[in-house]
């Protein structure tokens, strides 16, 4: 209760101080300043659905600011539609080029996705410039604010409207960005493989944040032309893009605070720089921080010292230059440069990631309670393992070039069964699970699955078909907790569309799917440490988590890809009792190992591959003594026998 | 229209393309080695065009002037891989495309002061005076543009292919663990790249501001082609880029005869965001294998 009342609580107050300016001060270019700011608001919370949550450098995001802007221009001069149906207008054009945009775009990761919406802001300024006719091209276009039922809309009225938007923005935002929805975004940037494989698709995901945030960014849009009442395409170039990420950056992504102070931060720039003293002040400040934090750091040697000194010497650059540059407007890059520079490399949670820590703890703000675990009976209801074929793999065959990994599989994998698959290094075992789990597509054979053929190539609808995965090199949600990593998988409980999503209405299923997510790290005993990110688990801790994960897509098949790797002793004991635990669920399992006494103690039946072939199949004693996996694993065909001696056996 | 104009067209404009598959083959050398590109490249190429004019204002005769001109290319390539894209990759992430962003638009700033707004001539002794080519007219200017662009390629993959340096820098690009465990350092071999990719954006500068003249925005058009280019072509093929370049010179030169000029840049942007969903690696390009 105190953290929603604090949580909230703060939202609620600088929503009413903001709102209640413009009764107290009449002061036109203040009134302006903060309509800038609701307006960038919007625009940055929409920014940060890329930057932050995707984790993607997104380039293209003025060009949606100026799409929007010019699409309720033109609803206006051009149709003579209102002001409601502008804005619908501004988003609807953000929303479907995004999406547009999104389709080609989001196959890529990194530089080749910021270089593609690089392209298109430059394509979409060329395009606002030549389409003279509509757009007016360099000439600009004019435009009036169209009264709202019948009422002109005064600086202070038109204020408020932003105000009231950028209220709403962010109280879906907040809904959204806390469902599932939003764990979604965060779980594709930490792995997209895993993503696929956990049954949430991650392109569809991605091309949804993407038209989302761009969406945003054509709301902003038309609520600028209305502001300036005057749209040129030289104002939508990639200056005013950088300094959109510096917002974002400098604000703090992933944080709807973030998104508003990083506003702040760009309306207040300008009177920054044309200060003198105020720019002297300012850049004084950074230097003493940058300097502080990184003295700081080189103490503690929790920073390279190149790392740690770089924001302080940029800062320093500032203050210096501050003294001897003539016109510090002249100077307006370099300085963003310098300060961004600082930033990116000083403050990568930018100012709100900062701060929160800092508030938490002054506030001692608790943590929302979580529920009571689910019961293990109602998640994963015991089935019933008759022994019938549950897997069937037909000549499997998988060709890399002319690399045969996989060349002729076949094995079935028996209902309720613990099934080891090994085999020496390079004898295929990974690229089975691959092909299985549709990383791969076969290049020859058939996968069925209860009689039915198993989807081919695609993570996403092998993962649907009852399929689960965990990863030899762990594939966890780094930036998520373990509570959370559970709960993206989590099959089932996510039922509420959208719009309801959006509302706040989904509450219910939220908490659902947190008492059924902690009842499996219940299971393999992490229940303790629900509320800690994935990445500061132990190594032991990371790998069980990958079962649970798994094992929250309730699936028919378990694949674990060697879960041992690793391991120390203690925690290969214990991964073998969760493995049993798992089993008793009634569960099928298809155990890649590498670790005999780990596949001897668990599994019936063992295949055994080499070169892409199955050699031996048999229970764990019976392949141990096969003459043939001996000779797979030494690499020395056996003395022929001389009789009364035992066969050797594999170390 | 007759033939000969588009084909006028079509030659010159492949031979600017060939500036273009120059800036890219910048981005390769260094994505090879540490699968980064400056994407403040376009400043490179323009900082070091003001560099090299201001060394012949100072009276160093032409032919002096180009090494210096790469020298200092070089140097401001070494500053982007500490600054930027070494910084970025201790931390790990994506913050290298943020930090070289960054620092372009630094040295943007300082250019803008330092030379001025304005766009300048830059004398060159090649006279500009056309020669008639299969009935086409080439200037010894643009005929300059590629001799410079191909020798300077020619150089360093021979360079890569021929030294014991290069050979190391070659290890590291197909495998920067091993090379390491070989010995071979690899943080020394990404300055190398990041140094000649930096020469290179300066010749590239060198080479092509007697045609457009310099200015601080001369390169933000340029940069933008050769993102394409090296993008359509595939970040990792040299031979590809030339390709790509001159056929995307000849492509824009043709659609802002026909489009008008303001589009010129079109063709080329609408070619990456299509290469990039039917190709992302690029028509050039190796495909990838997904591991896990």
């Amino acid at each position: 209760m105190k953290r929603i009342l604090l949580l909230r609580g703060a939202e609620l107050l600088v929503l009413a101080f903001l709102g209640t300016i413009p009764l107290l001060v009449v002061n036109p270019y203040a009134l302006g300043l903060l309509t800038l700011l609701a307006i960038y608001g919007i625009l940055l919370i929409g920014l940060d659905v890329t930057v932050g949550y995707l984790g993607q450098v997104n380039l293209a995001h003025v060009a949606f600011l100026g799409l929007g802007a010019y699409a309720a221009g033109l609803a206006v001069t051009k149709f003579g539609l209102g002001m409601g149906p502008a804005l619908l207008a501004a988003m609807a054009v953000g929303l479907v080029l995004g999406g547009l945009l999104a389709l080609p775009a989001l196959r890529l990761e990194g530089p080749q996705f910021a270089l593609a919406t690089l392209s298109f802001a430059a394509l979409s300024t060329t395009a606002l410039n030549e389409l003279e006719h509509l757009t007016g091209g360099a000439q600009g276009l004019s435009l009036n604010r169209p009264p709202v039922w019948g009422h002109a809309l005064t600086p202070p009225l038109f204020f408020w409207l932003c105000l009231a938007l950028l209220g709403v923005v962010w109280l879906l935002m907040r809904n959204l960005l806390a469902s599932q929805w939003g764990r979604a975004f965060e779980a594709l940037r930490d792995s997209p493989i895993a993503t696929d494989a956990m049954g949430v698709g991650t392109y569809r995901h991605k091309v949804a944040a993407f038209a989302l945030g761009s969406s945003l960014g054509g709301l902003a849009g038309g609520l600028y032309a209305f502001n300036f009442q005057y749209l040129q395409p030289q104002s939508f170039t990639y200056d005013l893009m950088i300094i959109l990420l510096l917002g974002v950056v400098l604000g703090g992504r992933k944080s709807l605070w973030g998104a508003f102070v990083g506003a702040t931060v760009i309306v207040l720039l300008p009177n920054l720089l044309s200060n003198r003293l105020l720019f002297q002040v300012f850049s004084g400040l950074g230097f003493a921080g940058a300097l502080a934090a990184g003295l700081r750091g080189l103490v503690k040697k929790t920073a390279r010292p190149f790392q740690a000194l770089a924001p302080g010497i940029a800062m320093g650059l500032l203050v210096v230059g501050g003294l001897f540059v003539e016109n510090t407007e002249d100077w307006r890059k370099a300085i963003f440069a310098l300060m961004l520079f600082s930033v990116v490399v000083g403050l990568p949670e930018g100012l709100m990631g900062f701060l929160s820590l800092f508030l938490a703890k002054l506030f001692r703000v608790p943590h929302a309670p979580l529920p009571e675990p689910s019961d293990i009976e109602a998640i994963l209801p015991p089935r019933t393992a008759d022994g019938s074929p549950l897997l069937v793999i037909e000549d499997l065959k998988r060709y890399f070039g002319g690399v045969k990994a996989v060349d002729g599989l076949s094995m079935t994998i028996k209902s309720g069964a613990i099934h080891g698959l090994i085999g020496p290094n390079g004898s295929g075992k990974s690229t089975v699970v691959n092909v299985i789990s549709g990383l791969y597509t076969p290049s020859a054979g058939h996968i069925l699955l209860r009689g039915v053929t198993l989807p081919s190539g695609s993570l996403y609808q092998v993962s649907k078909s009852g399929v689960a995965r965990t990863f030899q090199n762990l594939q966890l949600f780094a930036e998520l907790t373990a509570l959370e990593n559970v709960m993206v998988a989590l099959k089932g409980v996510y039922r509420s569309p959208l719009p309801l999503v959006l509302l706040g209405l989904a509450r219910k299923e939220e908490s659902q799917a947190q008492a059924d997510a902690l009842c499996l790290l219940d299971l393999i005993g992490l229940k303790d440490q629900a509320l800690t990110k994935a990445k500061d688990l132990t190594y032991g801790a990371q790998r069980f988590l990958e079962v649970a994960r798994a094992l929250a897509r309730k699936p028919d098949l378990l694949i674990l890809d060697e879960p041992a790797a690793g391991l120390a002793h203690p925690d290969a004991v214990q991964l073998i009792e969760i493995i049993k635990r798992v089993h008793q669920r009634g569960i099928s399992i298809l155990l890649i190992e590498h670790h005999m006494d780990v596949v001897s103690e668990l599994c019936d039946t063992v295949t055994v591959l080499d070169g892409g072939k199955v050699i031996a199949e048999g229970t764990p004693d019976e392949v141990k003594r096969d003459p043939k996996v001996v000779e797979a694993y030494l690499g020395q065909p056996p003395q022929t026998d001389l009789p009364g001696e035992p066969s050797p056996q594999p170390a | 229209m007759n033939a000969s104009i588009i084909g006028q067209m079509a030659v010159s404009g492949a031979l600017m393309g060939l500036v273009y598959a120059l800036i890219a083959y910048g981005f390769q050398l260094t994505f090879a080695t540490s699968k980064s590109i400056n994407f403040g490249q376009g400043e490179l190429v323009m900082v070091s065009a003001f560099f090299s004019l201001t060394l012949l204002n100072l009276g160093v005769p032409y032919w002096a002037m180009i090494p210096g001109g790469l020298l200092f290319g070089a140097i401001m390539g070494l500053v982007v891989e500490r600054a930027g894209v070494r910084l970025a990759l201790e931390q790990k992430g994506e913050g290298w495309i943020l930090l070289t962003i960054i620092i372009g638009l630094f040295f943007f700033s300082a250019a803008e002061n330092i030379w001025g707004r304005d766009d300048r001539p830059f004398p060159t002794p090649i006279s500009a005076d056309p020669i008639h080519v299969l009935g086409v007219d080439i200037t010894r200017l643009e005929l300059s543009v590629a001799v410079g662009v191909l020798a300077i390629m020619g150089a360093i993959e021979l360079f890569k292919r021929r030294t014991l340096l290069g050979k190391a820098f070659e290890a590291v690009s197909a495998d920067r663990d091993a090379a390491e465990l070989m010995g071979i350092s690899a943080t020394r071999t990404v300055m190398l790249s990041y140094g000649l990719s930096g020469a290179v954006a300066a010749l590239a500068g060198i080479l092509v501001s007697p045609i457009t003249t310099v200015g601080p925005t001369m390169a933000s058009a340029l940069i933008l082609k050769a993102f394409s280019v090296a993008v359509v072509a595939g970040l990792d093929s040299g031979f590809g880029v030339v390709l790509i370049g001159m056929f995307l010179g000849a492509l824009e030169s043709l659609a802002s005869f026909y489009l008008g000029s303001g589009w010129r840049e079109a063709p080329g942007l609408v070619l990456l965001i299509l290469a990039l969903a039917v190709r992302p690696t690029g028509v050039f390009g190796k495909t990838i294998i997904r591991k896990v």
